[in-house]
């Protein structure tokens, strides 16, 4: 009797059929990407056009984007702040994990629990309050203001104190027994380590950071100074600008697309080691 | 063992998270601003500081270009007042639904605007909840109405008081449209119907969309005005073109689910059932008339520019008045803002003043509708060879718009702290039965019963 499993004509079929399943889902997950760009490179005139393929081809609209807002500043600004808020969230994350791991101090547990429900309130809680601090400190309508608030992640205490849970503990006694100072063992021992982690959750801090809408356009009145916002200046009461809105979309996404090809390997390992496939 | 002291960590953790991550929220006491003083003229050399909020701010081109280049034009006529132009804040694809909850968070951070451009919708609220100033308190009614009045073009009579209430000027109307038919020509040649006659009543308006279903296989018609998403500027429009109203005249009752708002939806539903009218959401409707799609759409001027650009060199884009229920008279409603004082102190209440007259002048409005395409207020000047005469010839699809203007009615702003649960409860029972079949009558009875309660001393 032949096992199904074993027969390479039925191994071949199920192959075949699961890659098709997979081609479609691909192709879904593609197509509104691709739509972006087709209308993108449309005439102005024909952005309503429900025809697949965009001809002729035009780069009016990225012409019109240019004209209507400062796509260097926004890139600029965009990738300052989402570069920032990544590190500093990266290095309160590193030092509360380290401090969550490596020592044993009253309330630990309290305190590691408070850092874990603030994760479960959600930001429309917490605008409010941090947007009268700005207020008070001046900070408002400034790409400081949009950093400050959002230089702590929950997140990123999480997922390195998991990391750091699992960090030999001897490493961390031979290091003192070494007559490392605690300081010196973060960066000269765990931190090296540690590297692999933290590259992941730099990018998907940066992504996230990138990616921010809410909370800049609370605090960014005054202009349209972050991507995010200067795409959402093309609509409005008096109809969409899809033209320009899929040009400055499609320049958005080109430096995350970078990224990610750049650093897949990261990016892939970084879901996986958070659980959050 | 430990369960009790792991739930008592719990809970102080999560008594901690709430307290670190702040949950204070601003009062939402009425707070109508009583009479104030006359402010005083702003002396030759005293600088004042004046935040202008719009939503004309939060859309890039020509709404920015120009309004930035208004701003400029106040700074050189009033170098001792500066101006901080600011988008409402928030979240909304749309900046224009950000502007209430925008000044609602300002005053509750004890910053607001010191001018904003509110829409007619929310008038009540503007005044009771937030607080707007009376301009007739803060300069005398003698300014207010000699601004209205102009230097050479006055205001259209039916725009004075858009913004008033209990005969005090609150808010200067400052852009508006009225319903208009837009229509495709080229739809209606194809179809046999005469372009140079579009249908005056929604009975030719059904007819003339059969026709142009069954000889182009396109959609016939799109009103937006039956959504949620569209707020209820055009259904109040539609209701009292059939002799109803949204809300009673006491504003004590809501009355949209009598029987003139009932065959309202019922002559919608009718579109839809029978194929001439499409399901969609209101950018999908303008969207797709903008591509030719449709044969007419009942729309406001303020997405002009989009299908001037849909039509360019593709099909032939005209407008007409908005029809009109049989043997009764069209009551076009307005859509629309105003502008707004919320300074406290007097000097910036002066100089807020100062930019609301400035920014509805005759020079303002010919470059504002010149630029952007809003209809100017001060209809006047689209007979005067220096003001918009040239911009009208070429532009006549603004015609309809002004000659509505006459017998415009105001877009009623429901009453009380929970006006938009009224508006949003109102047009979900529209959409639900024109878009989903449901009966008329039973749904929008329905939702006024929801809503009845949420009338402040309102009755059933």
């Amino acid at each position: 009797m032949t096992d199904s499993w074993q027969d390479p004509r039925s191994r071949r079929w199920r192959a075949v059929r699961g890659h098709a399943v997979l081609a479609v889902l691909g192709l879904l997950c593609v197509f509104p990407i691709y739509w972006l760009y087709a209308t993108s490179l449309r005439r102005p005139g024909d952005v309503y056009s429900l025809s697949p393929l965009p001809w002729p081809l035009s780069w009016q609209s990225y012409a019109d984007a240019a004209s209507k807002v400062d796509v260097l500043g926004l890139l600029g600004n965009t990738t300052l702040v989402a570069a920032l808020t990544s590190v500093g969230q990266l290095l309160t994350g590193l030092l509360a994990a380290y401090a969550f791991a490596a020592w044993e101090f009253r309330l630990k547990r309290v305190l590691y629990l408070a850092f874990v429900g603030t994760w479960l309130v959600p930001f429309q809680v917490t605008m409010l309050p941090n947007y009268v601090l700005l207020f008070q400190l001046g900070l408002l309508n400034t790409l400081a203001g949009v950093v400050i608030p959002t230089l702590c992640s929950a997140l990123g205490v999480l997922l390195l104190r998991q990391h750091l849970a699992g960090f030999p503990k001897e490493l961390l006694e031979a290091a003192r027994m070494d007559g490392r100072s605690s300081w010196t063992t973060l960066w000269t021992v765990v931190v090296p380590n540690l590297r692999p982690a933290l590259a992941a959750l730099a990018i998907l801090l940066f992504v996230n950071a990138w990616n921010e809408y809410f909370w800049p356009a609370m605090v960014l009145r005054r202009s349209n100074a972050m991507l995010q916002l200067g795409l959402r200046s093309f609509m409005g009461t008096e109809g969409d600008d899809w033209g320009p809105l899929m040009a400055l979309a499609g320049l958005a996404c080109l430096p995350v697309f970078l990224l990610y090809l750049v650093l897949q390997r990261h990016i892939v390992n970084a879901f996986v080691r958070s659980g959050l496939r | 063992m430990t369960r009790p002291r792991t739930r008592a960590g719990i809970a102080l953790a999560l008594g901690l998270a709430l307290a670190t991550s702040g949950c204070g929220l601003g009062s939402t006491e009425a707070r109508q601003t009583p009479a104030a003083a006359r402010v005083p003229e702003l002396g030759p050399d005293q600088k004042v500081s004046i935040v202008f909020e719009s939503y004309n701010f939060g859309q890039a081109g020509a709404w920015t270009d120009t309004f930035n280049e208004l701003i400029g034009k106040f700074r050189q006529a009033h170098p001792n007042i500066t101006v901080t132009a600011q988008k409402p804040q928030g979240n909304s694809a749309n900046p224009a639904t950000d502007t209430i909850p925008s000044v609602q968070s300002q005053l509750a951070a004890g910053n607001p605007p010191d001018v904003a451009q509110l829409g007619f919708s929310d008038l009540d609220f503007t005044v009771h909840q937030l607080g707007a100033k009376p301009l007739d308190d803060l300069v005398g009614r003698d300014a207010v109405q000699a601004n209205f009045a102009g230097a050479k073009h006055p205001y259209a009579a039916s725009a004075r008081t858009l913004g008033d209430w209990d005969g005090r000027t609150y808010g200067v109307p400052f852009v508006f449209s009225t319903p208009v038919l837009y229509f495709n020509a080229s739809l209606f040649q194809q179809s046999g119907l005469d372009p140079a006659n579009p249908p005056k009543t929604w009975a030719e308006v059904g007819a003339a969309a059969a026709k142009i279903k069954a000889a182009t296989g396109k959609d016939g018609a799109y009103l937006d005005c039956l959504t949620k998403e569209a707020k209820d500027w055009c259904f109040q429009s539609l209701v009292r073109s059939n002799g109803g109203r949204v809300l009673s005249a006491d504003r004590k009752s809501l009355t949209f689910a009598d029987e003139p708002a009932v065959e309202v939806v019922r002559l919608a539903q009718d579109l839809v059932k029978s194929g001439v009218s499409p399901k969609l959401a209101q950018k999908q409707g303008y969207e797709a008339f903008a591509r030719g799609d449709i044969g007419m759409i009942l729309e406001t001027s303020a997405v002009q520019a989009t299908f001037v650009k849909g039509a360019q060199g593709k099909w032939d884009l005209r407008s007409t008045t908005m029809p009109s229920f049989a043997g009764k008279p069209v009551v076009p409603t307005n859509s629309g803002a105003s502008l707004f004082v919320f300074a406290g102190d007097p000097a910036k209440q002066r100089a807020a003043w100062e930019l609301i007259r400035f920014l509805t002048s005759e020079t303002a409005y010919v470059t504002i509708s010149s630029k952007i395409g809003y209809l100017p207020l001060r209809t006047g000047l689209v007979d005067d060879p220096d003001g918009l005469k040239e911009w009208a010839a070429k532009n006549p699809l603004v015609r309809p718009n002004l000659d509505q203007l006459a017998h415009m009615e105001p877009w009623v702003s429901f009453p009380g702290a929970n006006y938009l649960q009224i508006r949003d409860g109102m047009m979900d029972a529209v959409e639900n039965a024109v878009y989903q079949g449901a009966d008329p009558q039973a749904t929008l009875s329905a939702a006024r019963d929801r809503a009845a309660s949420l009338v402040p001393g309102g009755v059933r």
